[in-house]
C-alpha cells in the first residue's frame, strides 16, 4: 500500500518568535487525517487516505502548508514515508515525490536517520557519508556489528518494511497554552498570539467535526505586575451559530479585545473552548452554489454587535401593553425569543416613535408642531399601567400609569402625526405631545 | 439611421428608402432590436429589480422596479417623513418570501406594532442604533458585503461624502437584495455615484409626490404622483378625511370667521372630524 507522509519538524532555534507546542501541532494536524505521530519535536501525518476527500494531492499540500506556516512551523517535506520524509526535512529537501524513493535518498547524508546516527562516530571511521554508503555495506555485517535497529530503520525509509506508530489521539477537551515571546502591553497586541491558538482550536473543531459557540481567552499578567493588578484576566466570546470558522472567530476575538484594557503586561495566553456543539457541514456540490457567496449575515451581524455593543443591534418582541412606550421592546439579537403568541393591537399604529413624548406648543387651543396642526381622528383613549411601578431616583416607587386621549393630526410638513393630550382629573387645560408619526 | 438599418435587413441597397416614416423596430430581428436603445427610453436595469408596488412608479424606473445590484438613494426634505410609506409595499413582499429588514441608524425608534400592521414581521426586523456617520458606514458597508439576500438594507446616512458612497457603490454591486440610502433634500445638489437617485415630498390629500433626479435613460422632468394613505389609516378614515385638504381649507375660514374670538374646547371637538 503506497503512503503519504508529511514529516513537520519544529526547530528548536526557530526563526520564528514564539514556542510552539508540538502536541498542539498534532492535535491541528488532526483534522486531515487521524495518523498523526509525534515524537520529541517532530509530527508526523499520513494522509494518503485522506487525499480525495481534500480535492487531490496537490490540494492537501497547500493546505498543510499554509496551516503549517502559520503555526510557525519552518520545516516541512513530503515523501512516500515517514522517515524519509523526516530526512528530506531535516535536509531541506521539501518533496520526496520527485524520484524514485532510493535515488532521492541515496545522496542524504546519514545523520539524518537517528538509528544510523546513532553509530554515526563508527560509520565516519568506515568511510560512509551518505545513506548510499551504508545501504552498500553488507546487511549481515551490519546486523551483526550495530543493532538492529539500523537495518530495520534503513529498511523502514526505503519502504521495505512497514512502519507502526502509536497516533496521537484526539483530547477531549481544547485548551492551549502560548507563552509570548515578550511581555505584551496592550489587549488588541495580544492578537498576534491568540490567532495561533485559534487556528489549533479550528483544527481541533475540524477534527471532532464541533464548532464553538463560546470561547475562553486567559491571559496571565506577569511577575512583574503591580500588587493591585491580579493574576489575570480573561474574555469570553460567544456566537450565536456554532462554527469552526477561524477567521471569523479572530475577528470577534479582535472587536473584543480592542475594548478591554490590560491592567498589567500579559506573559501567558491559554486558550479554551468553553461550549462546543456538534455541527453539520455542508457538502460541496459541483455547481457554483449562489448561496454560499458572501458571509452569513448572522455573522456580520454579530460582528457589528461586537463593535457596537449588545444593546446597540436589536431585534424587537411585541408585547401585550396597550401603551405605546410598551407595546414592543427591544432585545439584543442573541436573546431567546418568547414563543406565545401576542394578539395585535388594534386600529392604527404609527411607525416612528419617539423615545420621550415631546410637549407641543399650543396656539389659539391648537397644537403646533412645524406649523399648526389639524387634528382628524380620534380621540383614542389609552389608559391604564397603574400594575407597572418602577423604582425612581429617590428609591421609592412610581406608577407608570398613562391616561391619554390619541389623535392623528396632519401638519402640512411633517405628515400624519400621532399625538396625544394627557387627561387631568379635573377639567384643566392639559397639554399636547407627539408621540408617533406615521412616515 | 434608421435606412441603414434596413438596408440590412432587406439585404438591399436602400434606392431611395422613404425616411419620413417613423422607423418600426418590430422589423428588425429580434436580437438587433434588443441591442436598440432610443435617448427617450427609460434605460434597462440589466439586472434583477423588486417591483416598487406603485405601478406609475415602475413605469419610470429601469427595469421596472427598485433596483437589487445597486444603491439607491432616497432624498427626503426631513428625516422620518415617509421611508414606510413609499417602501412598505416592497419590503412586506420581501419579508414575506423569508428576508430580513435591517435597519442602520433611523433617525427615530421603529414602531414594530405599526411595521406588523404594514406587513414587516417583527420577526425579519433588526435595527442597528449607529449613531456616528463612521459607525453608520462602517454597518452599512459590512451588511452590503454580506448580501442578506432576499432582504433589505435601510441605511440613513446625511453625512456620506460622494467617495464614501463610490466604495459602497462598488460593494452593492456584487449585493443581490435593494439597498436603500436616505439622505437630506440638501444633498440632490451633490454629485453622487449612487446610480438611481429619488426626491420623495409630500404632497396633499396623501399624496407622495416623487421626482426621479437620477436614471438610467432619459432625464424625467415631471413629478409622480402617487396615493399612499400612511399605515393602516385608510380602514379607519372616512371619505371626508380622505380629502383633508378640503378639511383643512375649511378650517381655515372658519378661523377667520371667529378670528378674536377664543377658539372654546368644544369648539376644536367638532373642528376635529370623527
Amino acid at each position: 500500500m503506497s503512503a503519504h507522509w508529511a514529516a513537520l519538524l519544529l526547530d528548536d532555534a526557530c526563526d520564528s518568535s514564539l514556542p510552539i507546542d508540538p502536541l498542539g501541532i498534532a492535535v491541528w494536524a488532526l483534522q486531515f487525517t487521524p495518523r498523526v505521530a509525534q515524537k520529541d519535536r517532530t509530527v508526523l501525518l499520513e494522509v494518503e487516505q485522506s487525499l480525495r476527500l481534500f480535492g487531490g494531492e496537490d490540494e492537501v499540500h497547500q493546505l498543510v502548508e499554509a496551516g503549517a506556516s502559520e503555526l510557525g512551523v519552518s520545516t516541512l517535506a513530503w515523501a512516500p514515508t515517514s522517515l524519509a520524509a523526516l530526512a528530506c526535512a531535516r535536509v531541506g529537501l521539501r518533496d520526496g515525490f520527485a524520484g524514485p524513493l532510493a535515488r532521492v535518498l541515496d545522496p542524504l547524508p546519514y545523520e539524518c536517520i537517528d538509528a544510523v546516527n546513532a553509530h554515526g562516530a563508527t560509520l565516519a571511521r568506515l568511510g560512509c557519508r551518505t545513506l548510499a554508503d551504508v545501504r552498500k555495506l553488507p546487511r549481515g555485517g551490519i546486523s551483526r556489528r550495530f543493532d538492529s535497529q539500523l537495518l530495520l530503520a534503513l529498511d523502514q525509509a526505503y519502504g521495505l518494511r512497514p512502519e507502526g506508530y502509536p497516533w496521537v489521539t484526539l483530547p477531549e477537551t481544547f485548551l492551549a497554552r502560548l507563552e509570548l515571546p515578550g511581555r505584551v502591553d496592550t489587549a488588541p497586541a495580544l492578537m498576534f498570539g491568540a490567532r495561533r491558538l485559534l487556528v489549533q482550536m479550528g483544527g481541533w473543531l475540524a477534527a471532532r467535526h464541533c464548532g464553538v459557540t463560546a470561547f475562553t481567552l486567559h491571559w496571565c499578567h506577569d511577575v512583574m505586575r503591580s500588587r493591585d493588578a491580579g493574576d489575570g484576566g480573561e474574555i469570553v466570546v460567544r456566537t450565536a451559530q456554532a462554527t469552526q470558522n477561524v477567521d471569523h472567530l479572530c475577528r470577534l476575538l479582535s472587536e473584543n479585545l480592542a475594548k478591554v484594557t490590560l491592567l498589567a503586561p500579559a506573559g501567558d495566553l491559554v486558550l479554551s473552548a468553553t461550549e462546543v456543539t456538534p455541527i453539520i457541514e455542508d457538502s460541496l456540490s459541483l455547481l457554483p452554489d449562489a448561496r454560499a457567496t458572501g458571509e452569513a449575515v448572522d455573522l456580520v451581524l454579530e460582528r457589528i454587535e461586537a463593535r457596537l455593543g449588545k444593546k446597540r443591534v436589536l431585534r424587537p418582541v411585541l408585547t401585550e401593553d396597550t401603551r405605546m412606550e410598551w407595546m414592543n421592546r427591544w432585545q439584543p439579537m442573541n436573546a431567546k425569543r418568547p414563543t406565545t403568541k401576542v394578539r395585535q393591537v388594534s386600529g392604527p399604529q404609527p411607525t416612528w416613535i419617539l423615545k420621550t413624548p415631546l410637549r407641543l406648543d399650543v396656539k389659539n387651543e391648537r397644537p403646533l408642531y412645524q406649523g399648526p396642526l389639524q387634528l382628524l381622528l380620534g380621540p383614542e383613549r389609552v389608559e391604564g399601567g397603574w400594575w407597572h411601578r418602577v423604582k425612581d431616583a429617590e428609591g421609592g416607587q412610581r406608577s407608570l400609569n398613562v391616561a391619554r386621549d390619541y389623535w392623528v393630526a396632519l401638519s402640512q410638513h411633517a405628515g400624519a402625526l400621532w399625538i396625544f393630550q394627557q387627561r387631568l382629573p379635573k377639567d384643566e387645560t392639559a397639554s399636547w405631545y407627539l408621540h408617533g408619526i406615521f412616515a | 439611421m434608421s435606412a441603414a438599418l434596413q438596408w440590412i435587413v432587406n439585404a438591399a441597397p436602400p434606392v431611395g428608402v422613404a425616411s419620413s416614416q417613423p422607423f418600426d423596430v418590430a422589423q428588425l430581428p429580434n436580437h438587433v432590436s434588443q441591442a436598440i436603445w432610443r435617448g427617450t427610453e427609460v434605460g434597462q436595469a440589466g439586472q434583477a429589480v423588486v417591483a416598487t408596488g406603485f405601478d406609475a412608479l415602475d413605469a419610470q424606473l429601469p427595469g421596472g422596479g427598485w433596483p437589487c445590484n445597486s444603491l439607491t438613494e432616497l432624498l427626503q426634505p426631513q428625516p422620518s417623513l415617509c421611508e414606510w410609506r413609499l417602501l412598505s409595499p416592497v419590503l412586506a413582499g420581501l419579508v414575506a418570501s423569508g428576508g430580513q429588514i435591517l435597519l442602520v441608524g433611523p433617525p427615530k425608534r421603529p414602531h414594530a406594532p405599526g411595521l406588523v400592521k404594514l406587513g414587516i414581521s417583527e420577526k425579519n426586523l433588526v435595527w442597528i442604533a449607529a449613531d456616528t456617520p463612521a459607525e453608520r458606514l462602517w454597518c452599512t458597508e459590512q451588511l452590503v458585503k454580506a448580501n442578506p439576500r432576499g432582504g433589505a438594507i435601510l441605511a440613513w446616512l446625511p453625512q456620506a461624502r460622494a467617495e464614501q458612497l463610490r466604495r459602497l457603490q462598488v460593494h452593492a454591486q456584487s449585493c443581490d437584495c435593494p439597498v436603500f440610502l436616505f439622505r437630506p433634500e440638501a444633498a440632490q445638489l451633490d454629485a453622487s455615484p449612487a446610480p438611481l437617485r429619488v426626491l420623495t415630498t409630500l404632497g396633499p390629500d396623501w399624496e407622495l409626490h416623487v421626482r426621479i433626479l437620477k436614471r438610467k435613460g432619459a432625464l424625467l422632468d415631471g413629478t409622480i404622483v402617487l396615493s399612499s394613505i400612511p399605515g393602516t389609516l385608510a380602514s379607519v378614515f372616512t371619505p371626508r378625511l380622505m380629502h383633508p385638504s378640503q378639511l383643512i381649507a375649511k378650517t381655515e375660514a372658519s378661523n377667520v370667521s371667529t378670528l378674536g374670538s377664543a377658539v372654546t374646547r368644544r369648539r376644536l371637538r367638532q373642528l376635529a372630524a370623527h
